[in-house]
């Protein structure tokens, strides 16, 4: 039985972090209904940005933690700046594919620097020694990062909530046209969208190199993770996304725990939320909590 | 009024017959035709060693696999990351084939044409599961059913023993009326093949933009609720695009196989992917001439990009790999230069280019 609850325990950590993955590429859908395919390589970026901080630069692991998101932030803004607001009425499958662009050109200039190919990981900061309870293990590293996700996550809802550019993220998302005419500037709503979810994103990625240490093609997968995720949330629902996030995180640490080895299967953990996404696509493709979108000619 | 065949300088069709010619004027038909016998008869005269044969040959592959792709993404309006699974699913098809029977299998070796039909049915098959949930969703989320897609079939070829987990599984050398063909005259062989097979293709997608099926996917690509009105249905004939690029995904995977002779997991990643899609892109999205334009820009450019990281590295630090970060940095910026600058591709400079030639002295 603390098998499974130690499934259950490494599944919540996992999934936490999807969340927080997730919520960037929310905001963005949200907002200006572009699927960017580019997150996992902003998450690659901020993880990047936090390590040189903290190793080259030697500054205080949590200072620079708040860096790379403010650095974060602003290198997302200018991505939208540069490419995407050109693309302002180009039909959205023409946005869609200039991400799949942007993902390719991020990663060629992440495997120009040494991260592309080599491991690093954090020097370590917290206690090494992992917290035991009731035979259950959960390192200071797992537990920091499960705390600091849920937090920002609260943050991100209140922000939604109840700030005035929340708001008017969230009108824009209603109803392009009508927003306009009360004055919310649109342009700046996507450029402030993609900004949150580069910050967003980079807090996920410094979370996963702090517990898995930084490999490309690890921050990659969460990267593309994402997708089941969100597409099991509901694509458009922030509080979708962090439910989802926690389920495939049960998901991966269930088929990890209970398949790899027995039925010469293994490495299911990786397949298995893809299979899942085909298989919602079909029968609920709007998830758990998304809206039903309803045309009217 | 009668209209001058050879040198018509605008449309003048009466009926929608005319309209649906596949050569326009004679003058187009003769210059096809003159192409074509360059393309067959070039190597008679030009030795080329067996290093530039195969970049053709590559080349060729991608046009097939473009061409569905194009079908896809182009005509019909939905992205596919996938693409690279897809011909992935091809190339595995004679490759278990001939790891079940044996690559020495006459099947194989024998009845190649046969296998590459075959490859293409099954490509058809995984298309259109893939495509289903296009019976009830709109463009976006298929994104997310092809990518899912290629990342089942990364893991399936990577972990199952029986794909050999990624690892280089053999087929046979192929048997002619002459006899086997040899390591040789082999680039040059497969070069007439695939040619035969690109040509077959280009006319099966012209002709099929002439029917109505073709007119469906443009018309749903367009406006779907508009096509819907007019009784045509959206899901299937979305379905049905996907099921078209998997055939001809399949098609160009199983010639990829036996150009190789062996078929191994590293040329159908999302990489990949990306990279057919560059080529969509960058040859025009929803032309039948950016099919054959745009897979030969990427590969020279491919080709080019090699060649300058080669160069690049007698300046560097060794130990830099730097052909695997230039590529996908090139491909990614062809994709969103493109997009932004010249959304139509190398096609509409060729569309240009003609009726510049075709008003010569005069000019708008």
């Amino acid at each position: 039985m603390s098998y499974f609850f130690q499934l259950v325990v490494s599944g919540i950590v996992v999934g936490s972090i999807y969340a927080l993955s997730a919520i960037g590429f929310v905001l963005i859908y949200k907002s200006s209904r572009v699927l960017n395919l580019a997150h996992g390589q902003i998450i690659a970026t901020g993880a990047f940005i936090t390590y040189s901080l903290t190793v080259t630069a030697h500054i205080p692991i949590y200072l620079s933690f708040l860096m790379s998101m403010i650095i974060t932030f602003f290198l997302a803004m200018s991505v939208e700046k540069i490419f995407l607001r050109r693309l302002i009425g180009e039909p959205i499958i023409s946005v869609i594919m200039v991400t799949i662009g942007l993902m390719s050109i991020i990663d060629g200039l992440i495997y120009l620097t040494p991260f592309g190919s080599e491991n690093f990981s954090f020097p370590p900061f917290l206690p090494q020694q992992p917290i035991v309870y009731a035979g259950i293990s959960i390192s200071y590293t797992q537990l920091v990062g499960v705390i600091i996700t849920f937090i920002l996550i609260g943050l991100f809802s209140w922000f939604f909530k109840k700030s005035t550019v929340g708001i008017s993220m969230r009108a824009v998302s209603d109803d392009q046209l009508a927003s306009m005419s009360i004055g919310v500037s649109v342009p700046r709503v996507f450029g402030l969208a993609w900004a949150t979810a580069g910050l967003s994103a980079a807090a996920a990625g410094s979370v996963i190199g702090n517990i898995t240490g930084l490999n490309f093609s690890t921050l990659h997968a969460f990267g593309i993770i994402v997708f089941p995720v969100v597409i099991l949330g509901g694509l458009d629902s922030l509080l979708g996304a962090v439910v989802a996030g926690i389920i495939m995180g049960l998901i991966q640490q269930f088929a990890s725990g209970y398949l790899d080895g027995n039925f010469g299967l293994y490495g299911t953990a990786q397949v298995l939320p893809y299979i899942l996404l085909l298989v919602l696509l079909l029968f609920k493709p709007h998830g758990l909590f998304g809206t039903h979108e309803i045309e009217r000619v | 009024m009668s209209v001058n065949r050879w040198l018509a300088t605008g449309n003048y069709f009466t009926t929608y017959k005319e309209e649906q010619r596949i050569f326009y004027t004679s003058l187009d038909r003769i210059f096809c035709v003159f192409f074509l016998t360059t393309l067959f008869i070039w190597p008679f005269f030009m030795e080329l060693d067996s290093k530039d044969m195969l970049v053709i040959d590559n080349i060729l592959v991608a046009v097939i696999a473009i061409l569905g792709l194009n079908l896809v993404t182009g005509f019909a309006g939905l992205i596919s990351v996938g693409h690279a699974a897809f011909v992935g699913v091809g190339a595995y098809t004679v490759a278990c084939l001939s790891r079940i029977i044996g690559d020495q299998h006459v099947l194989i070796t024998h009845a190649w044409p046969l296998m590459i039909m075959f490859s293409g049915f099954v490509g058809a098959i995984f298309g259109g599961i893939v495509g289903l949930p296009a019976l009830r969703l709109k463009h976006l989320y298929l994104v997310m059913a092809t990518l899912s897609f290629q990342m089942i079939f990364e893991w399936t070829i990577g972990f199952m023993d029986f794909f050999n987990q990624g690892q280089t599984i053999f087929v046979g050398r192929v048997f002619w009326f002459t006899g086997q063909v040899g390591r040789k005259e082999h680039y040059l062989f497969w070069y007439y093949a695939l040619l035969v097979v690109v040509v077959l293709c280009g006319f099966a997608v012209r002709n099929l933009l002439r029917t109505r099926y073709g007119r469906c996917l443009v018309a749903v690509r367009d406006n779907d609720r508009a096509a819907d009105a007019m009784g045509m249905h959206p899901g299937f004939t979305k379905v049905y695009a996907f099921a078209l690029a998997g055939f001809f995904a399949g098609i160009a995977g199983a010639m990829h196989a036996y150009l190789y002779r062996g078929v191994g997991m590293e040329s159908f990643t999302l990489h990949e992917s990306i990279q057919y899609l560059a080529m969509t892109i960058v040859g025009g999205l929803g032309s039948l001439t950016g099919s054959f334009f745009g897979p030969a820009a990427i590969k020279i450019l491919d080709l080019q990009v090699e060649n300058l990281a080669e160069w690049a590295v007698t300046f560097l630090p060794s130990g830099m790999n730097l052909a695997t970060a230039l590529r996908p940095l090139s491909f990614g910026l062809v994709i969103v230069l493109f997009l932004i600058f010249e959304p139509r591709g190398i096609a509409n400079w060729w569309r240009i280019l003609r009726s510049y030639v075709k008003l010569w002295p005069f000019r708008y």
